[in-house]
């Protein structure tokens, strides 16, 4: 048997790399038996191999840094966990027509013979002009809620466990304003609050009315807080939530 | 596949490879935040030339090659000469977590040290074959190099970085 080495470095190193084919690999390991020189070196090999893997293993261990996500999905950023049911680009922009046109459905609908608009704190009543408001009418359109007034839904926020609309109703005559809020409860909507400005006289209005500190959407916030509300939605995440009759 | 969902697509997927690159672009840079700053690059090249990508091949690949022209580019630009690390700075780059014995915390920062001493065409080529582990031929095709060349860059690479790392005592017999 021969003393001299019959396999070169670059052979034992393609082994120590896994390179080799199996039968390959078989006659390498049948040398290394007879040369423990090159054993010794491919074994240097493979340690140096685990030790560059370890020395730079770092960022394996890390979860991505925010600047990548924000780079690569910028649309999965914090703001949008909240409606991760449909990415945001995946809404197409109609929708907002499609809202518009419910509004419109609405407002054929509000003008009807309506005897209770369903203003008051509680359960809101299913086909209440309130109700078909909360439903279908989108943040910023201004619509007549029976003959209660006009309302206008403020914004629609995530809260825990559903979503929650704040709205301001003007009384016709008077023009007294009403802020409210009202969190969708089970199948159907909830009135938490309302607050009315009483310009002059202070004190309860006859319907057990909160008087609101002036006309300051900020004394709804303390409702708000309660129910965990987050920031409004986008006009899109509000109209995906109002195109599938806010089921989530 | 729509276009919009094979851009969600590879968007997912390029996510995905983030930690690798990191590694990848760790081993080139020497430190976390060179690294990092040529991740971020790399992966603006890739949404920007996204068309470039061929649906089926291997992102780690094409990825790596961009991470590996950015890193040259830069590094004639700036033309730092020999390594960018000093042995401070690798011993720590890991926050120790990496090596819970102190001797092998050492042992880790050579190794940091040793790797910033290559040439850069060596270092590329370890740490493709050492670290990401790619076969060779993976490795040339990265590259765009012959595979003889891959090889024999291995080779110089081991003779310079093995006698560093003091790795033979244990085996000898």
């Amino acid at each position: 048997m021969t003393r001299k080495p019959m396999i070169d470095k670059d052979r034992l190193a393609a082994f120590a790399d896994g390179e080799l084919s199996p039968e390959e690999a078989a006659a390498v390991v049948m040398h290394l038996a007879d040369h423990p020189e090159d054993q010794a070196w491919v074994d240097e090999v493979m340690a140096a191999n685990m030790a560059l893997a370890r020395a730079f293993a770092a960022p394996m261990a890390e979860p991505v840094p925010d600047r990548f996500q924000a780079l690569i999905l910028p649309d999965a950023d914090p703001a949008a966990h909240v409606v991760a049911f449909r990415p945001r680009w995946s809404m197409p922009r109609i929708w907002a027509g499609a809202a518009l046109a419910l509004a419109a459905a609405l407002a054929v609908m509000a003008v009807l013979p309506e005897p209770d608009a369903g203003l008051r704190v509680g359960p809101v009543a299913a086909g209440s002009a309130l109700e078909t408001a909360l439903m279908a009418q989108a943040s910023g359109a201004v619509q007549p809620l029976g003959e209660a007034g006009q309302l206008t839904i403020l914004a629609t926020l995530p809260a825990t466990g559903g979503y929650c609309r704040e709205f301001e109703l003007v009384a016709p005559e008077t023009g007294d304003i009403q802020l409210g809020l009202a969190c969708r409860a089970g199948t159907g909507w909830a009135v938490d609050v309302l607050l009315a400005e009483t310009a002059a006289t202070g004190g309860e209005t006859a319907s057990g009315y909160l008087p609101a500190s002036g006309n300051d959407a900020g004394a709804i916030d303390p409702w708000l807080d309660r129910r965990g509300a987050g920031m409004a939605l986008s006009a899109d995440e509000e109209a995906a939530l109002i195109q599938h009759g806010w089921s989530s | 596949m729509t276009d919009q969902g094979a851009e969600i697509a590879f968007r997912r997927e390029l996510v995905g490879l983030v930690p690798k690159l990191r590694r990848f672009a760790l081993s080139l840079a020497g430190h976390m935040q060179d690294a990092d700053d040529l991740v971020q690059a790399a992966c603006e090249k890739a949404l920007k030339n996204r068309s470039q990508f061929q649906p089926g091949s291997r992102m780690d690949s094409w990825m790596y090659r961009i991470v590996q022209t950015l890193w040259l580019d830069d590094r004639r630009r700036h033309k730092v000469r020999g390594t960018s690390i000093d042995p401070e700075d690798a011993h720590l780059s890991d926050g120790g977590k990496a090596a819970s014995l102190p001797e092998d915390r050492m042992m880790l920062a050579k190794v940091r040290v040793a790797m910033g001493s290559l040439p850069e065409g060596q270092r590329e080529v370890l740490s493709l074959v050492a670290i990401e582990g790619l076969s060779y031929r993976e490795t040339a095709d990265v590259l765009g190099l012959p595979i003889g060349t891959v090889m024999s860059r291995l080779s110089r690479a081991r003779d310079s970085l093995l006698p560093k790392l003091g790795l033979a005592e244990g085996h000898r017999q």
